[in-house]
């Protein structure tokens, strides 16, 4: 063996650790969610394969029971209009920081920074009367505003983006008489497809991963979402690991599914943002 | 422009800033009652009802609780709203008016102010005739909540297994309670106790040793005035023996990763042996019993291990107390299902419960308590604002997991120091604060 | 340890943006716009700021200003009384040891912020050369940041239990370990830092990637000319590119780890010495209902983390990373 074939060896021995690592967690609770109750009930090992391998029926009870059809209902809502305003919101933002200089400028880029540096959990109580007396509580409105009102990382893939245009292509624009709205409008916009594309797909693992605001802010039963849904498994009398695991499964496919269909999108768009 | 946008930070930051002198709660309806109605099919309206019973609406239970009150008040919708993380939750929605038209009163509402937030159910006078458990809501001869069952705190245990072990009759101390459980670990394969740490509140409910131990009604009076911990008190003899329990390696080998729903079907098959939880968890650990194939009558419930003047000793307390949202708008449907649900709906027997009625009978499951001659007391709770007030000024929490998650841990040393500091160094804290807080 | 941050080139690199700065008196000025069109114009960024800002300021800034308020007194988060205490809350904090001693746990996430700093970078690099399933590798390593919260919660719960994942893989070794993964606090807190790192390698991990592929393939070239080895491209070629994205990552991490909640808060509560500052806080607001003490002691994380990314951008100044 040449050094160089010890240390392609190395590495790839490296990745197949890393493979294992990140895929045995969610392996086992695939099994797991395959398992009857009493087989979890007997503290079958982790590891030991389901006895029937088709069994669906958690999937069966976490779907029924867990209300997973309202709760993908709401949160394909929440998404929609949130992911929506984020991308307005944000190529607007960095349209307006990138392409203008304006006093206070660097005090606005500041106050969004600030925002991604503070723990949400502590300002929970202040959030929540500012919610109630816009009358917003216990609506989907309310994670649909919390979330819009605060996202920096869009507003950052987006002024990479932004950046990225030529300024020469707003002059000509600007010659040929148009105003700046014109010039988002026509010229900006369009142009940021791929960055849209990155902040959808981003944004929206976000906002369906989010637990903690619809968990406070929805508190109606048939306001559930897939995470508050998937937690109320775990309520102070009812869980069971094969149906916790059968919804954890039902929580992550999704997400598995989007990656695997738009995976080139989510890479490019966090590498052109991450660049420059 | 520059100017303008510093006009409306001003402006935002100072309706911010004024907002915490209203807190939400309008003092214009304080003192409001909740009237029963006089006739069953007129009341109409809406309402929401709060619980933490995430497992009987999830279930479908509780729907059929409002089918069962329907008949009765044909023209009322119930609602549920069940929270799981009920009082960090319902804390925050008290800040507005927006909690419900029936809840259950959050430990975090000062006595004192129950007017302000609830309507009243009637005064003391008329409602202590009929009702167990009035004075844990009474502020100024009103009653502002009621339990819709009265509950008893002791151990659940697998008779199979203690019988296999040897021991047959209940230990009457603390030390023979010890023996009995060395005794299933050297017998049988079962886990003679089970903390059941990680879910915490289990760890929370051996604060309600308090009373027992001495069979003294003014227990909780005592806590608001001396040392919670001095020797021979209630809490120390209960701490001292879950600290003996680990410390001697009679509980599960890994108490940060027990699992609270697994410990039933394990206790009901004979795998965990002890608990000490309360009478409301006996009819869960049945279902698990029936559940997993195996006899529901193997699942004993036992007081704790102490006997003044030759008899046990319990305790009876509330539940969560139902109440009435002063805010809402249909007051008496919310009343009429908080007096449905407490005298009519069955949930106490669904539950294997003690009636909140005072003139109902035990629960078949306490019969050998009425064999054995265990003494029921009810504490009196009159110094209970107090003592939370205290409570939670020290940082203490003698109803957080926290501290006996702290006690667990220094018996099975993961945590440095001896039982003797670390009560004392609680009692030192507690007694600090008793003194600063004063008579208010 | 999310990521985030926005780097803004120095902005007299002659790129200007739209002129809309007011000409300054006593310059030869360009023939003055109309009135009207100036003010328009110099309306114009606001315009499309509103909308960010309104939602920033209500949802962000009105918090903050509120918990600022509730800092000096002590109010219990309920109640319809409270009383201004002045500045009673934060004496407390810095008079109180136990407070701050949760810091320490802290070091933990840090460490693992390291650790997966590193690793990060190490799989970044091996993987913008050539390698088999190169695809699926960067998939697999990155898939977990995009799962659920609760979720990852749940499934580490099952593999650290007692005879659970762990275990049992250790067993397949012949390992047959009899410890409690949670069970110690410096055991538990490196289990539950292994978990932050589970789930935000990948999201470094692509960041990197990303840097990497941008510096210009014939820098390789020149070094591979040069006979330089992996390690010298490594060192001259791809570590100076990616410095703002690893400056930022670092920024990031401590920040991350100063305040670390979700991942101890739904796995273990704060049992065992597994206390974060935010869970701390978090108790004493909803636990002990002092939402003043709470206020004030989130306001001072606050403050921490904004003076850690200050002092870190004085040491490593980086005109291309525009942090504040």
């Amino acid at each position: 063996m040449t050094r160089r074939a010890v240390a392609r060896t190395l590495v790839y021995l490296s990745l197949i650790g890393a493979t294992l690592v990140v895929l045995l967690p969610l392996g086992v609770v695939v099994l797991t969610s395959l398992k009857t109750e009493n087989e979890t009930a007997s503290g079958s090992g982790a590891l030991t394969l389901p006895d029937d391998p088709l069994n669906f029926d958690n999937y069966v009870t976490a779907f029924r029971d867990g209300g997973m059809l309202t709760a993908f209902g709401n949160t394909a809502f929440i998404l929609l209009v949130s992911v929506g305003g984020t991308v307005l919101i944000g190529s607007m933002t960095a349209y307006a920081i990138d392409r203008f200089t304006f006093r206070l400028r660097k005090l606005v880029i500041a106050l969004f920074l600030v925002a991604a540096l503070v723990p949400g959990v502590t300002t929970q109580v202040a959030t929540f009367q500012i919610v109630h007396s816009l009358g917003m509580f216990d609506t989907r409105w309310a994670p649909i505003a919390l979330y819009m009102g605060t996202d920096i990382v869009s507003i950052y893939i987006f002024l990479q983006f932004v950046r990225s245009i030529p300024i020469s292509l707003d002059e000509a624009a600007r010659l040929d008489g148009a105003n700046a709205f014109t010039i988002y409008r026509k010229i900006i916009f369009p142009l940021l497809k791929p960055a849209i594309a990155t902040v959808v797909i981003v944004k929206g693992i976000a906002v369906y991963n989010d637990f903690y605001i619809p968990f406070l802010y929805m508190p109606s039963q048939d306001l559930g979402v897939i995470s508050t849904s998937l937690f109320r498994f775990k309520g102070p009398y009812a869980a069971h690991w094969e149906t916790i695991s059968a919804g954890a499964v039902l929580v992550i496919l999704p997400t598995l599914i989007v990656f695997l269909a738009l995976q080139k999108y989510i890479y490019n768009g966090f590498m052109r943002g991450a660049t420059r | 422009m520059n100017r303008r946008t510093i006009h409306v930070l001003a402006t935002t930051a100072a309706a911010a800033l004024l907002l915490p002198g209203c807190t939400g709660t309008g003092g214009s309806t304080k003192g409001a009652d909740a009237k029963a109605p006089d006739d069953p099919a007129k009341v109409s309206g809406s309402i929401t009802v709060l619980t933490v019973r995430t497992d009987l609406v999830q279930d479908g239970t509780m729907k059929r609780y409002a089918a069962e009150f329907n008949k009765t008040y044909p023209k009322v919708k119930v609602e549920f709203q069940a929270l799981t993380n009920y009082e960090a939750e319902i804390k925050i929605r008290m800040n507005t008016d927006d909690y419900g038209d029936v809840l259950l009163i959050p430990a975090v509402i000062k006595k004192n102010d129950y007017p302000k937030f609830f309507a009243s159910l009637g005064t003391v006078a008329e409602r202590g005739k009929k009702y167990r458990f009035t004075d844990f809501t009474t502020v100024d001869g009103k009653v502002y909540g009621q339990s819709p069952v009265g509950v008893m705190p002791g151990f659940v245990y697998n008779k199979r297994i203690w019988k296999e072990a040897g021991v047959t009759a209940w230990p009457t101390t603390p030390a023979a309670f010890l023996t009995a459980l060395k005794a299933i670990k050297a017998k049988t394969d079962a886990v003679p106790y089970y903390t059941n740490f990680a879910a915490q509140w289990p760890l929370t409910s051996w604060t309600y040793v308090d009373g027992a131990v001495h069979c003294d009604p003014q227990a909780t009076t005592k806590l608001a005035e001396g040392d919670p911990w001095a020797q021979g008190s209630d809490l120390r003899v209960g701490d001292t023996l879950l600290y003996d329990i680990v410390k001697q390696g009679l509980a599960e080998k890994d108490p940060t990763t027990s699992n609270w729903e697994e410990s039933k079907p394990r206790t009901a098959k004979g795998e965990i042996a002890t608990q000490w939880l309360g009478t409301w968890a006996i009819i869960q650990f049945q279902d698990a019993a029936k559940k997993a194939g195996v006899n529901p009558d193997d699942i004993g419930f036992m007081p704790f291990p102490a006997q003044t003047g030759g008899a046990y000793c319990a305790t009876v307390g509330p539940d969560y107390n139902q109440a009435v949202n002063v805010h809402s708008k249909h007051k008496e449907a919310a009343r009429a299902w908080i007096d449905w649900f407490t005298d009519k709906s069955g949930y106490d027997k669904d539950n294997l419960a003690i009636s909140p009625l005072k003139d109902a009978a035990m629960p078949t499951v306490l019969k050998p308590y009425e064999e054995a001659g265990v003494k029921l007391i009810e504490l009196d709770d009159s110094a209970g604002a107090r003592v939370k007030l205290i409570d939670d000024r020290s940082e203490v929490g003698i109803f957080k997991p926290e501290y006996r998650q702290d006690l667990v841990d220094l018996a099975r040393g993961a945590k440095k120091g001896s039982l003797d500091d670390f009560l004392s160094g609680l009692g030192k804290k507690w007694t600090e604060t008793q003194a600063s807080v004063g008579d208010r | 340890m999310t990521h985030a941050g926005t780097h803004t080139p120095a902005r007299d690199t002659g790129k200007a943006g739209i002129r809309t700065v007011a000409p300054a008196p006593g310059r030869a000025d360009p023939p003055p716009a109309p009135r009207r069109a100036r003010t328009w114009r110099l309306l114009t960024p606001w315009l499309f700021l509103l909308a960010p800002l309104t939602l920033l300021i209500t949802f962000t800034y009105a918090p903050i200003a509120n918990m600022v308020a509730y800092s000096f007194t002590d109010w219990d988060g309920v109640s319809p009384e409270l009383h201004y205490t002045g500045a009673e809350n934060y004496a407390e904090i810095f008079t109180r040891e136990d407070l701050f001693q949760v810091f320490w746990v802290s070091g933990y996430y840090l460490a693992a912020s390291v650790i997966q700093i590193v690793a990060a970078l190490y799989f970044a690099t091996i993987l913008s050369f050539s390698i088999r399933f190169r695809n699926f590798f960067k998939g697999v390593l990155f898939f977990p940041s995009l799962v659920n919260g609760v979720a990852i919660g749940f499934v580490f719960l099952y593999f650290f239990q007692d005879g659970g994942t762990l275990d049992t893989v250790l067993g397949l070794f012949g390992h047959h370990s009899d410890r409690a993964w949670l069970g110690t606090p410096a055991s538990a807190n490196v289990s539950l830092a292994g978990v932050s790192i589970w789930r935000y390698l990948g999201m470094n991990f692509v960041l990197f990637l990303g840097a990497i592929q941008s510096v210009p393939g014939e820098l390789y070239e020149a070094a591979e000319l040069d006979g330089a080895g992996r390690w010298h491209q490594f060192r001259y070629v791809i570590l100076p590119g990616i410095k703002p994205v690893l400056t930022l990552t670092v920024i990031l991490s401590v920040s991350g780890s100063l305040s670390a909640f979700e991942i101890p808060y739904i796995m273990t509560g704060g049992a065992t010495g597994t206390e974060t500052f935010v869970i701390q806080t978090v108790k004493l607001a909803f636990q002990f209902n002092k939402t003043g003490l709470a206020s004030a002691a989130a306001v001072v994380l606050l403050l921490i983390i904004l003076l850690v990314t200050w002092v870190q951008r004085r040491l490593v100044p980086d005109d291309r990373v525009d942090l504040v």
